[in-house]
């Protein structure tokens, strides 16, 4: 715990301004063991260079203000400390960059607009009955129930999550990772009164994720955004009028069931056939052929040995 | 310059911002809630033990907010107002009731109903919570519930610069994009100020980066008055170096400090109470230790929970082991935990009434940690200030409805004066050469940690007074290097500066004159409570470079002044 010794680190930042571009900027300051990263911007910006721009709050990984890239990784800044980071990469240089996806306002301050517009979209709000609105009637929780949901519950739009995922930056109609959880927290809250609304703004989007699993990796808070996903795609039965995302969804989920009960393995082209049909399948297969692909999509899967106990499992399951 | 006309300005939007905008809106008028930062990163979002409520057919049956207001006027030693501890516990229950309506997932007992813990200075256990984050937990739920209000629009990452008023009257405020820096002139009948506390007037603290003291400041400069400025409250177990908290429950689960002979130094101090003295007791006695040279280099002691065993730490203590060993690298199972004494909460604040309402101006009101109102009086109980965010931000915006019903004058064309107050931001900035914000802040927060902190006395506060000036005085020709017309942060944190050189001048000022020890204010050349000369609240205007002082009684229901022995 005494040990306080200082080692020198040179932390070198994306800078950006309208006025003059981006460059790096280098500075070099004595840190401890305990230092955050938050702290060593605030004493570069207090004692060398009062010009850059950040954002920083609570310094305990609950406001999500300090979101940025650290040697490449997006993490907060409050919960990354100094020292740790020369550990991990094994020198003591580390480059600050602002989050990826978020358009650069200046230095490591990035605009939130379109993130906020995703977050609003799920309506994340509780909508409760009017009974319980107007006091005349009381909320019973379960213990477990609290549990689970509060797990989701504890996103503090830091937007890390955002901005380590690929679909949300080839794919405009994805809400994206953050949005997701909190879209289920409350689509899961038994209290919510508005169950169908939602199920019209989750589930088309929620199958347009790819399971990168990068928005788990990033998260601080361990809210585990693209679990939310999954177990929003398990209501989409309860949806009338699916559309062709969620259609093609469940299809492809469908034919992955049967082809593990008709063989124990996933028949990769058998699955594509089904979930796509035949003609969009034929152009897929042109396309894999001009480009060398197609000996992988043909692989023929012997039948698994022991398959009754697999199907056995599937029946218990369904 | 840009004007934009509304019901009511709400500036800042934590716990009690939001609450207050709530209920002007939902009142029918059009409120704007302006804040320096998007509203889930406001400082409320920190709070972490819980709330304390007396809840009806949910509490010990024998418990009733008689015993919640006790406890809260005895633990602010006998400087609370108490009517306003008696509003504080009967609305309680009620508030804790609509937050869980609108989504706070609060802890549950088996059978489905919120739960509860004690805390420190309760008679029985009242404290309602979320985890240990339940500060964030609220001001999420609130922030989602009043996001889907029409009439309420938010100006978030703007800086409020200052009050605009007439000779009686508040007629709007001031405030700048930070994005495009552009200010624009927000006109009103009714201002609440909820900007929350100051803690980066010292050098160590447990608050956000943010917590600047803006409201203070502006409301000084607009001509009303601070109530109790001297009282600030130090936490004794903040994690070193972050100055994160580390809740008390560590100590009550039986975790001891150490110094860096491994002595347990509280029987020196405490023999009885030991580690689990009262708060300004155990901080007072750790700086001590450092000042004495008992402390770890760099101005710690230990917070040893070793002999609890692994299990038991991380089970009843998740939060303490998790930031310590994420903030500061110390598994708590293997090593003590690094603490000193830090500032944690503000006390003082705008003078208001129980309805939230000032009255130097007309259509001022201020709520939260920005406000005096005075329910906690000389020290704050612990589960008190979430508490006070929702129940006094929603009595301030009732009576904020009130006053726009009755209040339908409009007032003068005020354009000079708008125009005259962004000249004043940039004037203060607009040197080619001297010091740079960072410089006097520095200075500031340690001339506040050493001399207008946990120990205070005489020579120690003159002297501060005369640094303080002398910083006000070096400000004057601060220098902004940073020319961008685009998120100028330094320009906004040396407008930060001038607010938190402004309240500091008046906390130490009011501390150098009561003379007395009561509460948070120890002074050792006054170690006593004198009830006799200073049961009385402190109410202090800052008039150009000099503070005047003038005194309120304390409100008094049914509890007499007795000692104050745990």
């Amino acid at each position: 715990m005494s040990d306080l010794q200082e080692q020198e680190i040179v932390v070198k930042v994306k800078r950006f301004n309208k006025e003059k571009g981006d460059w790096w900027q280098e500075y070099k300051l004595k840190v401890d063991r305990f230092t955050q990263m938050t702290e060593v911007l605030r004493r570069i910006k207090t004692e060398q260079d009062p010009t850059l721009a950040y954002r920083a709050s609570c310094h305990m990984a609950v406001c999500g203000s300090c979101g940025m890239k650290i040697n490449g990784e997006p993490r907060l800044a409050c919960k990354t400390l100094a020292l740790d980071m020369v550990k991990k990469y094994g020198k003591n240089e580390i480059t600050l960059e602002p989050m990826d996806y978020f358009p650069v306002i200046k230095d490591l301050i990035v605009d939130w607009d379109n993130f906020y517009e995703r977050m609003f979209k799920v309506k994340p709000r509780l909508y409760p009955s009017k009974e319980v609105l107007e006091g005349k009637a009381e909320h019973r929780l379960k213990p477990e129930d609290q549990r689970e949901l509060w797990k989701f519950e504890q996103c503090i739009w830091c937007g890390l999550c955002v901005s380590a995922c690929p679909s949300v930056r080839n794919d405009p109609d994805f809400l994206g990772p953050a949005a997701h959880a909190k879209g289920y927290r409350f689509l899961a809250d038994p209290r919510d009164t508005i169950y169908e609304e939602r199920l019209k703004i989750l589930i088309d989007s929620s199958w347009r994720c790819t399971y990168c699993y990068q928005c788990f990796n990033v998260c601080p808070r361990d809210v585990e955004p693209v679990t939310t996903i999954k177990k929003t795609r398990a209501h989409t039965k309860f949806l009338t009028n699916k559309t062709p995302v969620a259609n093609t969804g469940e299809k492809h989920i469908e034919s992955i069931v049967k082809s593990i009960e008709d063989t124990g393995k996933i028949e990769e082209a058998k699955v594509y056939i089904s979930t796509y049909g035949l003609v969009t399948t034929i152009k897929d297969m042109i396309y894999a052929m001009q480009n060398g692909k197609l000996k992988y999509a043909l692989i023929s899967e012997a039948k698994v040995k022991n398959i009754d106990q697999i199907r056995k499992i599937i029946g218990e399951e369904k | 310059m840009e004007k934009l006309s509304y019901d009511a300005i709400v500036i800042g939007g934590g716990l009690a911002g939001l609450m207050a905008a709530h209920e002007i809106a939902v009142n029918g008028y059009k409120v704007a809630v302006i804040s320096k930062v998007f509203p889930t990163r406001s400082h409320s979002s920190s709070a972490e033990g819980g709330i304390a409520a007396y809840i009806e057919e949910n509490s010990d049956p024998n418990d009733n907010p008689d015993y919640m207001s006790y406890d809260t006027i005895k633990g602010g030693d006998y400087l609370v107002d108490q009517d306003a501890a008696e509003l504080l516990s009967m609305r309680s229950g009620e508030i804790v009731r609509i937050m869980e309506s609108w989504g706070t997932l609060f802890n549950r007992q088996p059978d489905g109903r919120v739960a509860v813990r004690y805390f420190g200075g309760q008679t029985y256990p009242r404290t309602r919570f979320v985890g240990d984050k339940t500060g964030m937990a609220l001001l999420h739920a609130l922030f989602q519930r009043v996001s889907g209000l029409d009439n309420i629009d938010f100006y978030n990452e703007w800086f409020s610069l200052d009050l605009v008023r007439d000779d009686k009257r508040i007629v709007g405020v001031v405030a700048m994009e930070m994005k495009s820096m552009n200010p624009v002139f927000f006109k009103a009948k009714a201002i609440v100020m909820a900007t929350g506390g100051m803690g980066m007037l010292y050098a160590h603290s447990t608050n956000a980066y943010i917590n600047t003291g803006d409201g203070y400041s502006m409301a000084l400069r607009a001509g009303a008055a601070l109530k109790d400025p001297e009282f600030v409250q130090f936490h004794p177990t903040a994690l070193y170096p972050s100055d994160i908290l580390i809740s008390e429950a560590a100590r009550g689960e039986g975790a001891i400090l150490i110094n860096n002979k491994g002595e347990r130094f509280m029987q020196r101090y405490a023999p009885k109470k030991l580690d689990l003295a009262p708060r300004d007791i155990v901080s007072r006695s750790i700086i001590t230790e450092i000042r004495e040279g008992r402390g770890f280099p760099g101005g710690y002691v230990g917070l040893d929970l070793r002999h609890l065993g692994e299990e038991y730490i991380k089970e009843r203590l998740a939060l303490a082991y998790e930031a310590a060993l994420s903030f500061s690298g110390v598994d708590a199972t293997k090593e003590p935990i690094p603490v000193r004494p830090a500032q944690h909460y503000y006390m003082g604040g705008i003078d208001v009434d129980i309805t939230g309402m000032n009255s130097d101006l007309i259509g001022l009101f201020a709520a939260g940690e920005a406000a005096c109102v005075s329910v906690h009086g000389a020290n704050r109980l612990g589960s008190n200030s979430l508490l006070e965010t929702l129940v006094f931000g929603r009595e301030t915006g009732r009576a904020v409805a009130k006053f726009l019903e009755s209040h339908t004058e409009d007032s003068n064309s005020l354009d000079n004066e708008v125009d005259k107050i962004v000249d004043d931001a940039y004037k203060y900035t607009k040197s080619e050469s001297g010091v740079h914000f960072g410089e006097i802040l520095n200075k500031l927060r340690n001339v506040m940690w050493d001399e207008v902190g946990i120990y205070r006395d005489e020579d120690h506060l003159k002297d501060a007074i005369s640094q303080i000036n002398q910083l006000r005085e070096m400000s004057k020709t601060m220098y902004v290097t940073d020319k961008s017309k685009t998120y100028n942060t330094e320009f906004f944190n040396a407008l930060e500066l001038r607010n938190m050189l402004d309240l500091a001048i008046v906390i130490a000022q009011s501390a150098l004159n009561r003379k007395e020890s009561r509460g948070a204010h120890f002074r050792t050349d006054y170690p006593q409570r004198d009830d006799d000369n200073w049961l009385k609240h402190t109410i202090s205007y800052l008039k150009g470079n000099t503070v005047e002082i003038t005194y309120k009684p304390v409100r008094m229901t049914k509890w007499k002044p007795e000692p104050r022995v745990y």
